[in-house]
């Protein structure tokens, strides 16, 4: 019997779940069941949590060999990340959107052949997976940004509409959303940022050089570039507000891009 | 014995005449000592507010009328007018009332949040003028009870339906926490105050008053505890400002909109916020398209309290259902104390059968020991007991299911006389625990729990075993 599979799975029921239960209240305009959401996923991600161990056992190593094992622990990550965010600042509506990305990630990973990629036994055997650490955590934290941007750009619509429906949809004020964000495109930025430099590093110590100009690195690069510029606005210069918020999910976008199409 | 409401509230009545029905604060508890002193009222309550003054009795049946004369006695008033304005009420109709009330389902403002202290309050009167027993103590506490569910368990009075409390809660869509945030309050009128003094009750401390008039500013700001600042610094002002109160009695927009983009170019995408309450109105409306700028006026604000009045309004259907669940479980409760004294009372019959019938054979058992004595009397008490025992159940039954007349059939059956008596001591006791014991959801109106047996007291012995 395959656990890692039959966890995997269940996983993926559980997410399903959770979001299907985000959707009822939403449609229906009562609140009261939303409040399984988090337990749902928190279900999801232990057993995610099996499923990832029981890999790593029957691989023999740590299970982020192949880009759908990649973007499996990113998926898992990013749920861990969601459930702390939601207990730490009670921003309920967040499951609303970080669990389709979330869905979106295990299917495409379900989705993709699991060949391991032939890897040239590298120098530095511990690089590759750091380097992969460091991305993976990023752009969970950056999923974090994207849903506190996207849901700030709604807050602000319905404020602008004079149709603010905060208590019915349980949306977190645009001081929450801009707070979160900001705070959240620190750590993905700076974590990126690090992925980057191990990734090119690891690349000279396989191929010899740091940078071939591959579609790849340069939708990373360029990703990177915008983010840059999100990160200085709103860091640096101290930008805020609605504009900011579009142009980081620009740059989420590209991230997200380059992630699904490495 | 039913449970009576009896009286007029605001959907009832105009204020002309429940001004001079409603009974003073003072001396409540006097009133209440009249009320049980009448003929047929057992137990006792008069729920007086603005809006409302209602009496609510346990009294035995047809005390309509007595309830009426108590009201024409006690206040400035005529027959004609109780018998138009006020409403009667009996048993389930008079428990899911009481129930409503409490909960504000029947206030004018839908969940208004003062009802529920000004129930608790006659019942504390009730208490003091000693007519409150069992029954309407149960009824008071699970009112209380009733109404806290359905403000936690429903949005029935989450949504802000006044316009000083839709701004603050605004405010708070938008900045979340107010404390550290700067008001500007630009003209000094009375609105401006309002609102001001519920975003100052809401955590901000630090507010600017701009006026024209220079004194009229400075009082203001020394009111609120703010500092001023003049004229020709508004927009400067506004710079730092959070949250902008437009009050000016200006003909015209005093605040235009390229102005306010100007501002809002130093801020660096900071959310403004203007509460535009002036009329006509302050603000050039073209402010609202500025990015990170959100401009409110008196007709947004009022639609505001208009969508949220309509959300109360569909929560108050959920709550609707738990007031009649309750409604039922309370009812199953008071129907299981009819039970009681039939029980006892048929317990008590057949030991006494068997203690004449144990004092007729006595003799011809001959000498017995202490101990076999003992024993034989233990065994008339198993008999009972045990012929009881099945009886018992069915009746906790017919009980539950409204069978006053299985009730009364069982009295006659066994030649036990009726007991409408209840005991004068359940008088004035202090406050008990909730009373159900099971809560059902018994979906039914109360049948005339009667027939006769109205004991009051829960902890009657009703169990053989």
């Amino acid at each position: 019997m395959d656990w890692s599979l039959l966890l995997f799975r269940v996983a993926l029921l559980l997410y399903t779940l959770a979001f299907v239960n985000t959707l009822i209240p939403m449609l229906s305009g009562r609140r009261r069941t939303v409040r399984l959401t988090p337990w749902l996923a928190a279900a999801g991600a232990g057993a995610h949590t099996g499923a990832l161990v029981a890999l790593g056992i029957a691989l023999d190593r740590c299970p982020i060999g192949t880009l759908p094992e990649v973007l499996s622990v990113l998926a898992w990550t990013a749920i861990l990340l969601y459930l702390v965010i939601v207990w730490r600042y009670r921003i309920e509506v967040l499951h609303a959107i970080i669990l389709p990305l979330v869905l979106v990630v295990l299917f495409v990973s379900d989705l993709l052949p699991g060949q391991v990629v032939p890897v040239a036994a590298p120098l530095q055997p511990w690089l590759r997976p750091l380097h992969l650490f460091v991305i993976i955590l990023g752009v969970a934290a950056l999923f974090i940004t994207f849903a506190a941007s996207l849901l700030y750009v709604i807050v602000d619509r319905a404020l602008k509409a004079k149709r603010p429906a905060r208590f019915v949809l349980g949306l977190p004020s645009l001081d929450r959303c801009e707070s979160v964000g900001r705070t959240s495109l620190f750590w993905a930025y700076l974590l990126l940022t690090l992925g980057i430099i191990t990734g090119a590093i690891f690349s000279a110590s396989l191929y010899g050089h740091f940078w071939a100009w591959k579609p790849q690195e340069s939708l990373a690069i360029l990703s990177w570039i915008i983010l840059g510029v999100v990160v200085a606005a709103r860091l640096g210069w101290g930008w805020r507000g609605r504009k900011v918020a579009i142009l980081t999910i620009v740059g989420f976008a590209a991230v997200f891009l380059r992630m699904l199409g490495i | 014995m039913p449970i009576y409401t009896y009286g007029m509230s605001h959907t009832s009545a105009p204020l002309e005449v429940r001004e001079r029905i409603a009974f003073p604060p003072d001396g409540l508890d006097l009133a209440v000592g009249r009320l049980v002193a009448t003929g047929p009222v057992r137990e006792g309550l008069i729920l007086s507010t603005c809006n409302r003054t209602e009496l609510v009795v346990h009294a035995r049946s047809g005390a309509a009328d007595s309830l009426k004369t108590f009201l024409l006695g006690e206040r400035q008033t005529a027959a004609k007018e109780l018998d138009r304005h006020c409403v009667l009420r009996t048993d389930g109709d008079a428990v899911r009332h009481l129930f409503r009330v409490a909960s504000s389902l029947d206030s004018m403002i839908l969940g208004e949040a003062q009802i529920l202290g000004q129930v608790k309050e006659a019942y504390a009167a009730a208490v003091r003028g000693r007519g409150i027993g069992t029954i309407l103590d149960a009824l008071l506490q699970r009112s209380f009870a009733v109404a806290k569910k359905v403000r936690t368990e429903t949005g029935v009075a989450r949504y802000p339906v006044s316009i000083a409390h839709a701004a603050v809660s605004l405010a708070r869509d938008i900045f979340g926490e107010l404390r550290d945030r700067v008001v500007l309050i630009v003209g000094a009128g009375k609105m401006a105050r309002l609102a001001a003094r519920h975003l100052i009750a809401s955590g901000v401390r630090t507010v600017v008053v701009v006026n024209r008039s220079h004194q009229r500013g400075a009082d203001l700001a020394q009111e609120l505890g703010g500092g001023t600042a003049p004229w020709e610094r508004l927009f400067e002002e506004m710079g730092k400002a959070d949250i902008v109160i437009a009050s000016t009695a200006a003909p015209h927009a005093v605040i235009g909109h390229d102005e306010v983009l100007r501002v809002s170019r130093t801020r660096r995408g900071k959310p403004l916020f203007f509460i535009d309450i002036a009329v006509p109105r302050d603000v050039d409306p073209r402010v609202n398209a500025i990015e990170n700028v959100y401009l409110y006026d008196v007709d947004d604000l009022q639609g505001v309290v208009r969508a949220n009045q309509e959300e109360r309004r569909h929560e108050a259907a959920t709550a609707e259902t738990i007031v009649l669940r309750e409604t039922a479980a309370y009812l199953e409760w008071l129907r299981s104390l009819d039970v009681a004294p039939l029980i006892t009372d048929l317990k008590a019959h057949f030991r006494n059968v068997g203690v004449q019938e144990m004092a007729r054979f006595r003799s011809r058992l001959g000498p017995l020991t202490p101990e076999q004595e003992g024993r034989v009397e233990e065994m008339t008490e198993a008999l009972v007991n045990k012929f009881l025992h099945h009886p018992i159940q069915a009746l906790k039954r017919a009980a539950a299911n409204g069978g006053g007349e299985t009730l009364s059939f069982l009295r006659e059956a066994f030649g036990l006389p009726e007991s409408d008596r209840r005991d004068p001591a359940d008088r004035g006791r202090q406050p008990r625990n909730d009373p159900d014991e099971s809560p059902g959801s018994v979906e039914r109106t109360a049948a005339e729990p009667g027939a006769g047996a109205a004991g009051t007291d829960p902890g009657a012995p009703d169990d053989p075993q």
